[in-house]
């Protein structure tokens, strides 16, 4: 009872320690958790915002589906082949500690601002912890389970597809859930950049205009976002590896 | 006929040195014979019965199974490992299910197949458990029906039960005893205990210490089916116990000489 209610009673209690503290401080660039709470239905409300909202989602949406269509299989190929990685593994190195929101202004200075130059960033984004936990994932298979494999006549291509891929997953999805979440950051940060559509521009034209409820709202609407979405992919993902090893007895997420 | 004609395996150790595990060795496992390789641990025995199962190519020498050169593995040789190496997202039947599955056979029959082998290695009732909810023994269980399931020509089994304590070990040599007997596949059986290896074959290969060499090749006479209890009072079985436990023994100072 208490485990279920804890989440709901930390959210409570953080809008009762910024309700108490912005009444406190009196400023207008920090406007009570009512307010802001009062500001979400108008967001939500206007036909404008839902279509930017639309449009986030539906970038987020192909860059995290590419992303994972393309690092899974990228990333087990080189957790099994020494030659597939020591290809990869250099460029890879490169681009992993470069944020990729930095490398915005040069994509957006080749490929414009639309929705070809946010949905690769976000592809990029999220690409790099599913190929690397892919990576891992392929690498602990344990070889014996492979030769089992073998010995029942499976090629190489079906023992990666039909076992290195199965034993990987609670691997390769702790990986996505990483990439969904930094999905939703790389989306926000792209359009703060590149101001022209979705969440990130309604947030930033509210703080260029004053409208700090909204700003606070939108903070709060593009919050419950991250938490609704790894919820669903942790029940997801709880649901596809039923078979593995349970690793916390305390779930980490909201599912 | 499996013949081992000349086999030598050098490894790279990561110092980058080269490791002989295994010295020019030859061996014949005739048709239907339970043959055991026995040897201290690091003796390359488990090597040679990866090159047997075409897992690892000799670097010297050719194993070859009704006269072809073994070149990579096949359904026609079993393995079942001491890590047991289930597929752990799928169900006991599942598991069982995988091999006949992959050569084809019809769903309703592969299952009927392999609910009966299920049946058979004692584990009825846990089809559908998932190998992390079995004990040590039960997957070894599941593992040698999987492998049964495929029906291997030759068994190729590595330390199969090193894993288990004592009282399973004990029965699950029992039970493979009675399994083997329905239809005598050829079997090649690594083990360090000399118990086991005298239990089980008509054949004991004993290896030197690293690198490892054909020492000398020992038949056990004793009759069949084997029983535990009537073997234990057995004054034969008692001397070839000893006279291996001696070898052994004599392996052991080679390193220390």
């Amino acid at each position: 009872m208490l485990r279920r209610a804890a989440p709901l009673l930390v959210c409570l209690g953080l809008l009762v320690v910024w309700q108490l503290a912005s009444l406190v401080l009196k400023s207008d660039s920090f406007p009570t958790a009512l307010e802001a709470i009062r500001a979400i239905p108008v967001v939500l409300g206007d036909k404008d915002s839902l279509v930017n909202f639309a449009a986030s989602l539906r970038r987020m949406a192909i860059g995290f589906a590419v992303g994972v269509a393309i690092s899974i299989p990228l990333g087990l190929s080189m957790g099994r082949s020494r030659a597939v990685a020591s290809l990869f593994n250099p460029l890879l190195m490169v681009i992993y500690p470069v944020p990729k929101a930095a490398l915005m202004p040069i994509i957006m200075l080749w490929l414009g601002v639309g929705d070809i130059s946010k949905t690769l960033v976000i592809f990029l984004g999220v690409s790099l912890p599913v190929i690397y936990h892919s990576f891992e994932g392929a690498r602990a298979v344990e070889e014996k389970m492979l030769w089992s494999g073998a010995a029942m006549g499976l090629s190489s291509t079906q023992r990666l597809v039909r076992i290195v891929l199965p034993a990987a997953l609670p691997e390769i999805l702790t990986g996505c859930r990483t990439g969904l979440v930094l999905a939703l950051i790389t989306m926000i940060t792209s359009e703060m950049i590149a101001r022209q559509s979705g969440a990130g521009n309604i947030l930033f034209n509210a703080l260029d205009m004053g409208q700090y409820d909204t700003v606070f709202a939108m903070i709060i609407i593009v919050g419950a976002m991250g938490i609704v979405l790894d919820a669903l992919f942790e029940r997801l993902r709880a649901r596809l590896v039923r078979w593995s090893e349970p690793q916390f007895d305390i779930p980490l997420s909201f599912s | 006929m499996i013949e081992i004609d000349g086999v030598s395996q050098v490894f790279q150790t990561s110092a980058r040195q080269d490791h002989l595990a295994l010295s020019n060795i030859s061996l014949t496992i005739e048709d239907g014979a339970f043959v055991s390789i026995l040897g201290p641990s690091g003796c390359g025995k488990s090597t040679l019965l990866y090159i047997v199962g075409g897992f690892v190519r000799p670097t010297a020498g050719v194993a070859s199974m009704k006269g072809r050169a073994i070149t990579g593995p096949g359904p026609d040789r079993g393995p079942v490992f001491q890590e047991f190496a289930l597929f752990p997202w799928k169900s006991v039947l599942g598991n069982v299910m995988y091999g006949p599955r992959q050569q084809g056979i019809k769903r309703p029959d592969a299952e009927a197949q392999s609910r009966a082998l299920i049946e058979m290695v004692g584990l009825k009732g846990f089809e559908d458990f998932y190998p992390k909810e079995l004990s040590g023994g039960m997957k070894q269980r599941v593992a040698l029906a999987r492998t049964l399931a495929y029906h291997p020509e030759v068994l190729l089994m590595d330390e199969p039960f090193g894993a288990l304590d004592a009282h399973t070990r004990t029965r699950l040599q029992n039970d493979l005893l009675n399994i083997w007997e329905r239809d005598r596949k050829t079997v090649l059986f690594v083990t360090h205990s000399v118990e086991e290896a005298v239990f089980l074959s008509d054949k004991v290969v004993m290896m030197t210490r690293s690198p490892g060499r054909v020492r000398e090749i020992i038949d056990i006479d004793l009759p069949r089916p084997r029983h535990r209890t009537e073997l234990l009072l057995d004054p034969r079985y008692q001397k070839y116990i000893v006279e291996i436990e001696r070898m052994f023994d004599d392996s052991g100072d080679d390193e220390l000489r």
